[in-house]
Formats: structure tokens, sequence, C-alpha cells
């Protein structure tokens, strides 16, 4: 079948293009099965050299390939035709300068990343066998969805408060955080409650739940956030995370 | 600007679930409300300092615009108040998540049934005003009409006031403390803003029973078009004594606020807690709103915050100020030469006892 790609443009360095514009594109052949990420590659190989976008993997782990598709934050490697249909827009995601065609700069969201010292924290000497430290398979379990987090920005670039204002540090960053503030090994956990409890932390979060269905892993990026809210507010990590409910 | 305009943009165009336009609803009553109060307070506290501003101000009340407006206002203040509930509710039991989206639906639909008999009941009023011997004289609607909206002026006048009064604030606390906190990073954790987010959501709860309580008792059981027609005031006795021949919205509101149940003047107590809690409420909610697309500039940023600090400072002053001063029976008098000039603006005959009232009293 037919499929027809139109695609928010940008080129910086053509004079006449500097400034975003739609191009259209129809690709012939395509099956439904088809990801939408091969068929760009197919307009850039077959039809327009000049098309500009990220990926690596290709297989939804690196998370470079975000991008607005038919309206929405998803991965182009993730998504088939038959789940677009045979018109499909494509754009830029939102919220971040756009440097050429569907690439954006990422370096706002990788400060904002930074910002909760995302890495493990814990000056104790290291166990006596020279070992890993345990921990229970319960307090594993606390963390276990924010470990899933690929850092593609589709949550942030979701978020109408992170449009408005770039200095909220958003959804991905607050997961991010989340993942070591419930970490009982970690020793860190109050100074992130701490960096998050700032004007531009967790609380320029509304409740909107714009993030969680844009995550390409499924992980429940608002009840992440709405955790560590609960965690700055009552000042103390444990029992804030309730048992998932049998669905 | 930037950041508003490309957010209501892309708002539009991002196709988020339904908990996108939950929280659109959710600002534009909130906004809706917080402007309404602001009216509302300042106009109410004229029932005791301006007894004849008051009476013109509910005559403005009682036209057609404000009519509209008023069913607008009701349906905000449930709307608010029932998604403010499920924001709440999401935001305390955060495991719930999965049910968000029937919870915004069923928002919705509570939203109207409620509404379904509230409007009815304000229709009525509205039915019962326009068919009644109260109705607006053909050739005198357009005077009505532009006469309401006059009377907003010194409304907006005192907005321009207020606008210029955070622009000076903010930029002397710019000027004092330099470069602001927002883009900073980081420097400690702010107690400033984990209060305010308990507060919204304990007084959103506190206020529930109180507002509805209000918009029962002012709005559906007794409308606006009975502050200067009825002889008794809803959520009052009798032994308070009743309206003079000559109703007016000034005596209107001197029964109630005098009404001692038990040594106690509730209504008073009441309209206090309610005062406090929805100034406090609706103008740090204004504060979110316009900091989310004030972010970008400091300048900008701290004339929101000192804008909503000194609208609801003087708000808090204004209508605490006509909650406790004694009411003096000479507002009623006052509030009479006003109910007139009513009468003639509006084409109608000044009713007998008005004009032996106001020929007795001169």
């Amino acid at each position: 079948m037919d499929v027809t790609f139109k695609i928010r443009r940008k080129n910086p360095d053509v004079p006449g293009l500097e400034k975003p514009y739609w191009q259209e594109f129809v690709l012939a052949d395509v099956d439904p099965t088809d990801r939408v990420l091969e068929m760009l590659h197919r307009i850039k190989w077959e039809q327009d050299g000049s098309l500009s976008l990220r990926r690596s993997c290709a297989h939804g782990v690196c998370g470079s390939d975000a991008m607005r598709i038919n309206g929405v934050n998803r991965l182009a490697c993730k998504m088939l035709i038959r789940d677009v249909g045979e018109k499909v827009q494509i754009e830029p995601i939102l919220g971040m300068p756009v440097i050429k065609d569907l690439i954006v700069d990422m370096e706002p969201f990788f400060d904002h990343y930074k910002q909760v010292m995302p890495f493990f924290v814990n000056d104790d000497p290291a166990p006596a066998d020279g070992r890993e430290r345990l921990q229970t398979q319960a307090d594993r379990e606390l963390f276990d969805d924010s470990t899933k987090c690929i850092l593609c920005a589709c949550c942030t670039t979701a978020c109408p408060s992170f449009w408005a204002n770039g200095h909220y540090v958003g959804p991905a960053a607050i997961v991010q955080a989340h993942r070591f503030i419930f970490d009982t090994r970690d020793q860190a956990g109050q100074e992130r409650l701490n960096i998050l409890s700032e004007p531009n932390g967790v609380w320029r979060c509304r409740t909107i739940f714009n993030c969680t269905p844009a995550c390409p892993r499924d992980i429940e990026v608002t009840r992440a956030i709405g955790e560590v809210k609960l965690a700055i507010r009552k000042g103390r990590t444990a029992g804030i995370i309730q048992p998932s409910e049998v669905h | 600007m930037t950041s508003l305009a490309l957010t209501v943009r892309e708002t539009l165009r991002y196709r988020g679930a339904i908990g996108q336009w939950s929280w659109v609803l959710h600002r534009l009553t909130g906004v809706g409300v917080v402007l309404f109060l602001a009216l509302h307070v300042i106009d109410t506290s004229w029932a005791v300092f301006y007894p004849e501003l008051y009476v013109k101000a509910i005559a403005a009340y009682q036209s057609p615009i404000f009519t509209l407006g008023e069913f607008g206002l009701v349906f905000a203040v449930v709307y608010h108040a029932f998604n403010g509930l499920r924001i709440i509710l999401f935001d305390y039991k955060p495991e719930l998540w999965r049910h968000q989206s029937q919870a915004a639906v069923g928002v919705l639909i509570l939203t109207l049934l409620v509404l379904a008999p509230v409007f009815l009941g304000m229709l009525s009023h509205v039915i019962d005003f326009y068919v009644t011997e109260q109705a607006i004289a053909g050739d005198k609607f357009m005077d009505v009409v532009v006469f309401s909206i006059l009377e907003q002026l010194p409304f907006i006048a005192g907005f321009v006031g207020v606008l210029a009064a955070a622009i000076v604030l903010a930029a002397l606390f710019s000027l004092v403390k330099g470069e602001g906190g927002a883009r900073g990073k980081y420097p400690h954790a702010s107690p400033v803003e984990r209060f305010w987010w308990s507060f919204m959501r304990v007084s959103g709860f506190l206020i529930l029973p109180l507002v509805f309580g209000h918009l029962a008792l002012m709005h559906v059981v007794q409308g606006v078009f009975d502050i200067t027609a009825a002889q008794e005031v809803a959520g009052t006795l009798a032994t308070n004594g009743t309206i003079g021949a000559v109703p007016s919205a000034v005596e209107f509101v001197y029964h109630r606020w005098s009404y001692a149940a038990g040594g106690v003047f509730i209504w008073r107590a009441y309209d206090l807690c309610l005062l406090v809690l929805v100034t406090l409420h609706g103008f740090n909610g204004l504060r979110y709103v316009l900091t989310d697309y004030a972010s970008f500039n400091d300048f900008a940023r701290r004339t929101s915050v000192a804008l909503c600090t000194v609208i609801a400072a003087v708000l808090l002053a204004v209508g605490a100020a006509a909650l406790f001063v004694p009411l003096e029976k000479d507002v009623i008098h006052e509030a009479m030469a006003a109910t007139a000039e009513i009468y003639e603006l509006r084409g109608e005959e000044i009713p007998a006892e008005l004009q032996a009232y106001l020929s007795g009293d001169q």
C-alpha cells in the first residue's frame, strides 16, 4: 500500500529553509508490519538524503529516535505502519530547540538529568567478600519500574508544564531520581529530595498524566512523580510506595 | 508570552489523553472563579462601606450579561471542585493512577448531574424575574447593559493600580535580591513550595462544603434576583426580624450578617472562613498559572508573584474589614435613594412604599 508521510522540517544551512515547514513524501509498497523508522530510512535513502533524524539501535533500547508521531510522542522504531495508518504526521519532540528536521538539542534535557545526581551513592566500605551490596527482593521491587527508563525524553516533551517552562526539571529526571531515592542501599536520597523540592522541581507537576502514556517503556511515570512528592512531603522514603493493584 | 502562546498552540495540537483536557478545564475554571472572587469580595464590602454603590452593583448583576456569567461561574466552581478532588486522590494515592481517565470522565458526568437541577433552579429565578413585574422596559434594555459595564470601570482602574504596584514591588525586590533563584542550581530545599502544595489540597477539600453551601443558599435557593426582593434571608430565623416594606440588597446583607445564633454571628464566621480559604487557594493557584508562563524572565515571574500577593492581601483586608465592622442601620437609609435611581434607570415606576419612605426621610 501507499503511505503518505507529512514531516516537519527545518534546515538552518539552506537559505529559505531555516524556518520550520511541512513536506510530504509518498512511499509505495509499504507493509502494515513495516516500522515507521524503516520508512523514514526509505525516504532518506530513496527520495531525500537531506532528511535528518537520530537513531542508533533501532530496537527500542537506546531511546534516540523519539519524535511526535500523529500528535503523540513515540519511538519511531517501536511503531508499526498498522498502528499509525496511511497518513502519518511526524514532528520533532517539543520543548527543546530544533537543530535540523527531527533532531533537537538534548542538552537542556540532560542538564536536568544531571541535576538529580543520577548515580549510586554509598560511601560505606564494600561488604567483606568484596562483592555486591545485597538487598531483599521486596526492596529491589520498589524501584524496579524506574530502572526501565532509557532517557528518550518522550515523557518530558509531552508535559505541558515543561513546554511552558524549560526550567522545570521534567518527568524523566524525576523518574531517574526515583530510581535512586527508593533504593535502600543508596545514601543520597535526602539530597535528591531537597533538589526536587526546589520551585522548579516536582511541584511544577500538575498531575496532567500526559507523560505516562507517552513512555515507550510503559513506566508509570506520573505515579513515580507522585511518590517522590509524597516522600518530600513526609520527609521519608519508607512506606511511601504502595503495592500495585492487580489488573 | 512566547511560552504561553507555544503552550496554548501545542496543547491544542498534542493528542494527549483526557487528563490533558481536564487540566485545561481546571485552569480555565480556576482563573474564571478567581477573577469573579476579586469582584465579589470588593463589591460585597460596599454593602457596609458604600451602600449606594452596592445597590448599583447588584442591579448590574441582575442584567443579562451577568446572568449568563453566573451560570458560567456555577459550572466553573462545580467542575473545579470535582476535578480538584480527582487531583487530590491521585496525588495522595499515586498507585491508583490506572483509574485516572475513568475518574476524569466521572468528574464530567458528576458535574452535569449536579448542574442539571441547579441550573433549573437558577433558571426559575431568571424566568420569575423577567416574567413578573420586575422585567426591564424594552427601550431601557440597552441602558441597563451599558450601565452594568460602566459599573465595572472602577475594577479596571483598580486592577491597573494593583498591576502598577506589583511591577514596582518586583522592581524593588529585584534591586535588593539581584538575579533570581528560579534559574539557580537548586541551592537548597524550599519548604515554601511544599507548604503551598499541601495547602492547595487541604484547603480545596475544606472549601468544597463551604462553597457548595454558599452557592446553594445564595445562587439557587435565593439568587441574585431575590436579594432585592426577599422579605426573609435564607439561613436565618424570623427572630432576626423581617426586612422592611421596601426590600434592598443592603438590608438583605444587613440581616444576614446581623443574624446571631447562640451569640455567634454564624454567617460572618462562615463568610470569613470562606474568604480566607478561597482567597489563599485562588491566588496561589493564579500564581501557579502565571509563573508557569512567566518563568522565562525573572522580572515577569516576580511581577506575577507580587500581583497575586497584592490582590490577595487587598481582598483579605477589605473582606475582613467588612465582616468585622459593626453594622449601622444607616446603611439601609443610604441604599434607598440608590434603589430609586435603579427604578428610574430600568424605566419602572418607583413603588409607593419607596416614595413614601424617601419623602418621609427628607
